[in-house]
């Protein structure tokens, strides 16, 4: 009994008879991929995270961007978010930005999708026709909107120049609380319609045509084949346009500060341009930040609920 | 689970790094970006020549608003100044217009790097300016460099100042007018009125002669009709930090707006491309009149094929006909070196100075500066040179300085936006007046 040879060895004694590495060969792994994505993760945290935080942080204060010192408020900026005259602009901003957001989805889905059903053929002259359709995609959108600006005025514009020829009155139509938005997005329309088309064009060459073959054979006419084959093969590519476009569209800046700044009496003053009055119009940082954040998170929200939903509905099988 | 778990800890992550950001709460503390030293404005410093002066050949920005149509002027304007000396050179950079060098100028100050060494300045942004350190006190360089600031209006100067400090110079100024189709008047036999109680027949007869409207009234700026205001009396900043804009008084001018507006015989141009629309309208001769800055004076001369007229705006019922001095400031940004600050100080000497103020004046519509110029022969030749201009030389002691508040930004954009609501979209005087008060007096206590 005395000389078992299979007694185990009290702890400490271990090394000079086998050494146990410190990590295990599937730590090291890790770790070594973990050292290949920190560079990426520190970049992020420095120009992504920090910035966010140090929002939240400004929106407790009362900083006005222009002076060197602030003090903390607390949740004095949140609450006037939701209480006082923050709360009228935030949720009028809320609308505008979701109303004109809806509007951009729709013109890129529905108008992309049509443009390309129109343009699907592959000769040269459609080629062409396409071309011009997206190229506005890449006119900056500060050029885009100068040209809108001109084609929109009510007294020289050339779309109240045709309206006269047809007799009907000239319409004021970045002056009009009734118009101003839709104006706005006439202007973005004319830029996402042929990128609507190219996305949608280049996912319907990759549907196999034996689906078409087998439907037409089955005596499927082309509208039951366009919405129980083409419609339903095309949902990834319908959540790439519209989650690209939502997110997009909800950062609209440029073309609102151009052609309306806001106006009129704040009928296009979508969220971003909200933030940026605060900032550097009002000097409010503070709010600005506070806006910031709020904006953030309906985003976060809105994104993951998103995401969620398309992952039960989105058919991958093209 | 999965996702929920992770979208907690990505949020504990930002509040932690929130909290880790900052320790010191509750109370004042230091910059959220790096500011130099001595930046802060103070009182002026113990009189040293040597202190300002300029040792090193250095090259400075200059930031200004003058549009494209100036780039000549401002090029020879500046190449006289490198000239003129050894040590500096000066850039002059176009930035855009006001609002586009506050935002660059903001935008440089809060990052404490990018900045120009001189900066032009609407004179509506002098009280946030001086309040928040963003331009330097000039008072030092004043007395350290003896320089004679008494030759300029003194309304001029004090439009300059913040709290008695001298944060900025008199530059390029300009104030409220008429101007008109001076061709058609003479035609028609109109005059413009002195009483505003005369302006609606005034507005009738101008809106008949030229089949479109008697005026145009700026909406996108509020510093075109608040002048009409405060001739009336209105207090839009009351002596207990309150807003006076819903008081029968202002409601009365404001519903004479809207009934013009109703009548077609004034129009209300808002929005980014108001003042270009609103200028084209005149040149087309399709407005009778419109009221805007003297400093575009030159601008409507050389574009409209007709005689172009200057008037003073109308007495107000009370018998007030005050004005507000309009243009641009000049000021040194704060958080430059020393060595930049001086060398700006003497670019904006020369600027400022008499000579080159003559010249921009005789360029543009901006009125001198100089008490000098006003009251001798060099304004006597220039009002033969711009006879027009007499209206505005008759009442240069009403060119007031602008309301400075540190709130004023703010009450200014929900002043103008409430405006357009009521005139171009049709809203309720009333309600709508309360309404703008009711916020505008939350701002105010906001500000303190």
């Amino acid at each position: 009994m005395t000389d078992s040879p299979a007694r185990t060895p009290p702890s400490g004694q271990t090394g000079a008879q086998e050494k146990k590495p410190l990590f295990t060969a599937r730590t090291k792994s890790k770790i070594v991929d973990f050292l290949f994505v920190v560079p990426a993760l520190a970049l992020l945290a420095l120009f992504t995270y920090y910035p966010v935080a140090k929002l939240v942080q400004i929106s407790f204060t009362d900083w006005n961007l222009l002076s060197p010192t602030w003090d903390w408020v607390g949740p004095k900026n949140w609450i006037w978010l939701f209480t006082g005259s923050g709360a009228k602009y935030l949720w009028n901003s809320l609308k505008v930005t979701f109303l004109y957001s809806a509007g951009e989805i729709f013109a890129t889905l529905v108008g992309g999708m049509i443009l390309a059903l129109i343009f699907s053929r592959m000769t040269r002259g459609f080629s062409a026709m396409r071309a011009i359709l997206f190229v506005p995609k890449y006119v900056a959108m500060s050029s885009c909107a100068v040209v809108f600006m001109w084609i929109l005025n009510t007294d020289y514009g050339v779309l109240n120049y045709f309206l006269s020829l047809v007799g009907a009155a000239p319409v004021d139509w970045l002056g009009q609380k009734s118009t101003a938005l839709l104006s706005v997005l006439m202007t973005t329309c004319w830029r996402v319609l042929g990128y609507g088309m190219m996305i949608y064009l280049s996912a319907m060459i990759g549907i196999s045509p034996q689906y078409y073959e087998a439907a037409a054979l089955d005596g499927a006419t082309r509208t039951q084949q366009f919405f129980s084959i083409t419609l339903p093969l095309l949902s990834p590519t319908t959540l790439f346009l519209l989650v690209t476009t939502f997110l997009s569209s909800m950062k609209v800046f440029q073309s609102v500060d151009i052609l309306t700044s806001g106006g009129p009496s704040r009928s296009t003053e979508v969220f971003v341009y909200l933030i940026y009055r605060y900032a550097m119009v009002d000097f409010r940082m503070d709010r600005a930040a506070t806006s910031a954040v709020m904006f953030f998170l309906i985003l976060l929200g809105i994104t993951v609920a998103t995401m969620k939903y398309s992952n039960n509905t989105v058919n991958y099988d093209s | 689970m999965k996702k929920t778990i992770s979208l907690l800890l990505a949020l504990v992550m930002l509040l932690g790094l929130c909290a880790c950001s900052k320790s010191t709460g509750g109370q004042a503390s230091q910059p959220p970006a790096q500011s130099s030293g001595g930046t802060e404005n103070k009182d002026p410093a113990p009189a040293d020549p040597g202190q300002y002066e300029v040792t090193e050949p250095i090259t400075i920005i200059w930031w200004h608003a003058l549009e494209d149509q100036y780039s000549a002027d401002v090029e020879r304007i500046v190449k006289g100044f490198n000239e003129s000396q050894d040590l500096i050179t000066v850039e002059a950079q176009y930035i855009g217009a006001y609002k586009d060098v506050n935002e660059a100028l903001v935008s440089a100050h809060a990052a404490g790097s990018g900045l120009p060494a001189v900066c032009v300045a609407n004179t509506d942004y002098v009280a946030q300016y001086g309040a928040n350190g963003v331009f330097e006190n000039l008072d030092p360089y004043i007395a350290g460099t003896g320089y004679d600031v008494n030759d300029f209006s003194t309304g001029l100067l004090l439009s300059s100042q913040y709290e008695g400090k001298q944060v900025a110079m008199p530059f390029l100024h300009s104030t409220q007018v008429i101007y008109y189709n001076k061709t058609m008047a003479d035609e028609k036999g109109i005059t413009i009125p002195e009483k505003i109680e005369d302006f609606e027949a005034f507005l009738k007869a101008g809106a008949e002669a030229c089949g479109g409207y008697g005026t145009m009234i700026p909406g996108w700026d509020q510093w075109y009709f608040e002048t009409l205001y405060l001739n009336e009396g209105v207090k839009i900043i009351t002596d207990d930090n309150t807003c006076d804009l819903a008081g029968d008084t202002a409601l009365k001018v404001t519903q004479q707006f809207r009934d013009w507006y109703d009548a077609g015989l004034i129009a209300w141009p808002f929005g980014p491309d108001a003042s270009a629309g609103m200028r084209q309208t005149f040149y087309d001769g399709k407005t009778f009149s419109v009221m805007h800055t003297s400093s575009l004076y030159n601008n409507y001369v050389d574009k409209c094929d007709f005689e172009v007229g200057m008037a003073w705006y109308p007495a107000a019922t009370t018998g007030g006909k005050n004005s507000e001095v309009g243009g641009c400031v000049l000021g040194i940004p704060a958080k430059n070196d020393q060595a930049t600050k001086n060398a700006a100080w003497q670019f904006l000497q020369y600027l400022v100075g008499k000579e080159v103020n003559m010249d921009w004046a005789k360029v543009t519509g901006y009125i001198p500066t100089r008490n000098s110029v006003l009251t001798t022969d060099e304004g006597v030749k220039f009002l033969e040179e711009k006879p027009a201009f007499k209206c505005v030389f008759d009442n240069l002691n009403l060119i007031n300085p602008r309301i400075q508040n540190a709130a004023w930004s703010e009450l200014a954009t929900t002043w103008k936006n409430y405006m357009d609501t009521i005139i171009n979209q049709g809203g309720d005087v009333n309600s709508e007046s309360e309404a703008m008060q009711e916020e505008i007096d939350e701002i105010l206590a906001d500000h303190g």
